[in-house]
């Protein structure tokens, strides 16, 4: 693990109207770190998930990936990055339910300017690692939630992306599917040296993390190592 | 639960509201465009009972007056004028008149009177026994705008014996029932045309509904999940969903039929049959209009109905996505049998009477919207097929493989603009028909005298030197019958004086242009042309409401998933070249056998290749323009719904 942050948030503070959602918040991240953060609902989380991979706009504090500022980019030049060097895993519905898996898994490789050929050919090339082989043209709606979750995966790192983002991953799965499918994020990420942000409520999630920050009411209240 | 559905939508908040008024708005939009096409009936009806009584039923004995109806010109309009000979002064008068007219007196219509008041005498009031008498009531008038004369004739009146343009009747009573089996009349031409017209925009009206009907089923999903979750069954679920669309749905077609009777009065302003109509009888009767929002309420219900099919709601409270049927091609039978009714219908069209002419040629549409319904989805799907396959870029291959995931779902935004085409290929070759129908003469007057007469052409040279009109004036050898005069006035600007100056030279023979002859037939022609432009316009314009409300609705059943997409780097506009790909390619395919198929069920009426005439190429190409515009403008409405869904700030979770 490579111990200079690739993404890093920094004195962080979002406000909704008159609701401050998040206050003062440093986090970073470093490649093939995974990182975890926990909180009850309503603590921030997702807002820090989603001031970090530019998707909203702090009020106040900076986010570099790498070296690069992120939160004073155009929404446009966001977008590009979000496409070219982060990946996403959400809770579910993410998957185009038109699509093949495999063609859902080539989609950010093809928005990147793949030719299609290729980028189906390198799609296809993570199924077997992620048991998912023979499953290839089968749509959303014919493949279980676990299975959902893994092409999901699958599409977040194909584009080899810098950072990942998930967000709430096992929310919708019983929890021996949950445990499988975040030791299989979490060990993909620390393999390809990819650092990993995962928001979760789940205990469980937090511990296959190599290190947690928890927020409450917006505001770190603990970042730990677990032991 | 109707109780239910309906408190869900009073205390839903400002989206449930404005999404009602968006439903409501093209629900009402389209029961008020219904309301006027049933109102053109409606009026055709008033039109002729009104006028009846100027073919009245014919006396075997003793009758009440000899009738006699001419069309007379002035000033470029026509004016009917009713001879009544040795009228019965204690009979019951026509209607509009308090009494029978006494011999020489002369009725006219409010229309006449203000004529007769602006054109000087020797134009137009030089021609009638004496000053108008009084004015015509409503009773007995086609339009306000229409310009009748009632003149008493004494017995004996030479008006009864001069060849011209319609026979002479001993009237029986104007009060008398006319038998029934009447000879051919115009208002029966214009009748069926009219419902034809209502056939060919009742169509893309329905689809509206349904698109409008769709787009609420997709805003209600999560709702219908939760109530679900609580324990609600399937069939409570289904009730509560419509319940709200039909409320929705009959509220908005009471304000269109309100809309319809409060535009009534600009409606009546549309000219059929050469005048405009009193606002009343553009207003379909309170039954019809009963009905008209009960049909509306109905297929607004049907079609939500037909939405929620889509939606699937576990016991669990998950909204799940139906997998959608795919189209088979057993549809192509259904074409087929349409086909098979449009070579039937175009036999009996041979046989029926004019009466029935209409409905005949209803079931040859509904055949041809029929197959172009069929066939659509099938289309869609060999079409995403192809681009599915070859796609090499995202929008075309998310739009290829949308096309073929759901071929009925993506042809329903594009149905009510193919049927438009439909419509327009269907009136293509008609207007190129009727266009080239009418050349006659407008400058030459023409009257006929009796067989035998003579020293008309010195007469009537006479006549025109002393009131100074320089003319040339020929006796014509081939008239139909009697003696023909051809006058031919050197200044055009002085026809009225000249026809008003000839008028009397053979007492009750009316002096008209050959084109004013021939004016019946030109009305026909300026009408298809006007009602052709009027429907199309019409259809079009419901057709895009509906595909941008269907557009929406697709837009909101993807909300989540276009959300994330974007959240992880999709760009917003290869999402929208794909809606536009998935929208632009199918309707140009569709359009194309559309197109087909309209001509096909024109062709009892006149050759497809005439389409290919100016006046049919001129339509056609205007259509392609304004369709492609259209669809481009629609999909373009729900992008800014697209980009709302996708907004990073819309989460709102913390």
């Amino acid at each position: 693990m490579n111990n200079a942050p690739i993404l890093s948030g920094s004195r962080l503070t979002k406000r909704f109207g008159a609701s401050t959602v998040l206050s003062d918040v440093n986090v970073a991240v470093s490649p093939g770190e995974t990182l975890a953060i926990t909180g009850p609902s309503g603590s921030g989380k997702s807002t820090l998930l989603h001031c970090l991979a530019g998707i909203l706009r702090p009020d106040e504090g900076v986010v570099r990936l790498g070296a690069e500022r992120v939160d004073t980019l155009s929404e446009g030049a966001r977008t590009a990055l979000r496409l070219q060097r982060m990946g996403f895993v959400f809770q579910f519905g993410q998957l185009l339910p038109e699509l093949p898996a495999v063609e859902n898994v080539a989609l950010p490789l093809m928005l990147g300017g793949v030719p299609r050929r290729e980028a189906v050919r390198r799609a296809a090339a993570w199924f077997p690692s992620l048991g998912l082989a023979g499953l290839e043209l089968r749509r959303p709606g014919q493949l279980s939630g676990g299975q959902e979750q893994r092409v999901a995966i699958a599409r977040a790192l194909v584009a080899e992306p810098a950072v990942v983002f998930a967000d709430e991953p096992t929310g919708a799965l019983d929890s021996a599917t949950g445990r499988q499918v975040v030791e299989l994020l979490c060990g993909l990420a620390v393999r390809t040296g990819t650092a990993l942000v995962v928001v979760t409520h789940d205990p469980d999630v937090a511990a296959a993390c190599h290190r947690t920050v928890a927020l409450r009411d917006g505001r770190v209240v603990r970042a730990e190592v677990p032991a | 639960m109707i109780g239910l559905a309906l408190r869900l939508l009073r205390l839903g908040g400002r989206r449930a509201w404005a999404s009602a008024g968006l439903v409501g708005a093209g629900a009402a939009v389209a029961t008020t465009l219904l309301t006027i096409a049933v109102g053109a009936l409606h009026g055709l009806d008033e039109r002729e009972s009104r006028t009846a009584w100027r073919a009245p039923a014919v006396a075997a004995a003793d009758p009440v007056a000899q009738l006699r109806l001419r069309t007379d010109s002035a000033a470029g309009r026509s004016i009917t004028q009713i001879d009544l000979v040795a009228p019965v002064a204690t009979a019951a008068p026509p209607p509009g008149l308090p009494r029978m007219p006494a011999p020489g007196e002369v009725w006219v219509s409010p229309a006449l009177a203000e004529l007769l008041g602006t054109l000087p005498a020797d134009e137009l009031a030089a021609r009638y026994p004496g000053p108008a008498t009084g004015l015509l009531g409503e009773a007995g008038l086609q339009s306000p705008d229409e310009l009748v004369a009632v003149i008493g004739r004494p017995a004996g009146d030479p008006v009864l014996t001069v060849p011209g343009n319609s026979d002479v009747a001993p009237v029986a009573g104007f009060d008398v029932p006319r038998p029934a089996g009447r000879d051919y009349a115009m208002t029966d031409v214009y009748r069926q045309l009219t419902i034809v017209a209502v056939a060919l925009v009742v169509f893309p009206v329905a689809g509206l509904l349904g698109a409008s009907a769709r787009l609420s089923a997709a805003r209600r999903s999560e709702r219908l999940a939760t109530l679900r979750l609580l324990g609600a069954s399937a069939r409570q679920v289904t009730v509560v969903a419509v319940a709200e669309v039909t409320a929705v749905a009959a509220v908005a077609a009471v304000v269109g039929v309100l809309l319809e009777w409060a535009l009534s009065p600009l409606v009546a302003m549309i000219p059929l049959a050469g005048n405009g109509w009193f606002a009343a009888d553009v207003r379909p009767g309170l039954l019809a209009c009963l009905a008209i929002v009960a049909g509306v309420a109905l297929l607004a219900t049907a079609s939500a109905v037909g939405g929620l099919r889509q939606v699937v709601v576990g016991p669990l409270g998950v909204v799940r996505r139906q997998r959608p049927q795919g189209a088979r091609w057993l549809r192509l039978l259904g074409v087929a049998v349409a086909l098979v009714v449009l070579l039937v219908v175009n036999s009996a069209l041979q046989v029926v009477s004019v009466d029935a002419m209409g409905i005949v040629f209803v079931v040859a549409i509904l055949a041809m919207f029929g197959s172009v319904a069929l066939i659509g989805p099938l289309v869609v799907r060999v079409l995403g097929s192809r681009m599915a396959r070859g796609a090499g870029s995202v929008p075309g291959l998310l739009a290829g493989r949308r096309l073929l995931d759901d071929p009925k779902g993506a042809f329903r935004p594009l149905a009510g603009l193919t049927l438009a085409v439909f419509v327009a290929g269907f009136l293509a070759p008609m207007t190129a028909v009727v266009a080239g129908t009418v050349t006659a003469d407008p400058s030459m007057l023409r009257l006929t005298a009796p067989a035998g007469a003579t020293g008309l052409e010195d007469a009537a040279r006479a006549r025109l030197v002393s009131i100074g009109i320089p003319a040339s004036v020929d006796t014509v050898d081939d008239a139909r019958e009697g003696v023909g005069l051809a006058v031919l006035p050197a200044d055009p600007a002085q026809l009225d004086r000249a026809r008003t100056a000839l008028d009397g030279l053979v007492p009750g023979a009316v002096v008209q242009t050959g084109a004013e002859q021939e004016h019946e037939g030109a009305m026909l022609v300026e009408d298809l042309q006007r009602g052709a432009l009027v429907v199309l316009v019409a259809t079009f314009l419901v057709a895009a409401t509906a595909t941008g409300t269907a557009a929406a609705a697709r837009v909101l059943d993807h909300r989540h998933t276009l959300r994330l997409l974007t959240l992880a780097g999709t760009p917003l506009v290869a999402l929208d070249r794909a809606r536009r790909a998935e929208t632009v390619r199918p309707l140009f395919a569709n359009g194309a056998i559309a197109l087909v198929l309209g001509l096909a069920c024109a062709s009892p009426f006149a050759a497809a290749a005439k389409a290919l005439e100016p006046s049919g190429l001129l339509l056609l190409a205007g259509v392609l323009v304004a369709g492609t515009a259209l669809v481009l403008a629609a999909t373009a409405a729900s992008r800014p719904l697209l980009r709302s869904v996708t907004a990073p700030d819309r989460e709102g979770s913390r």
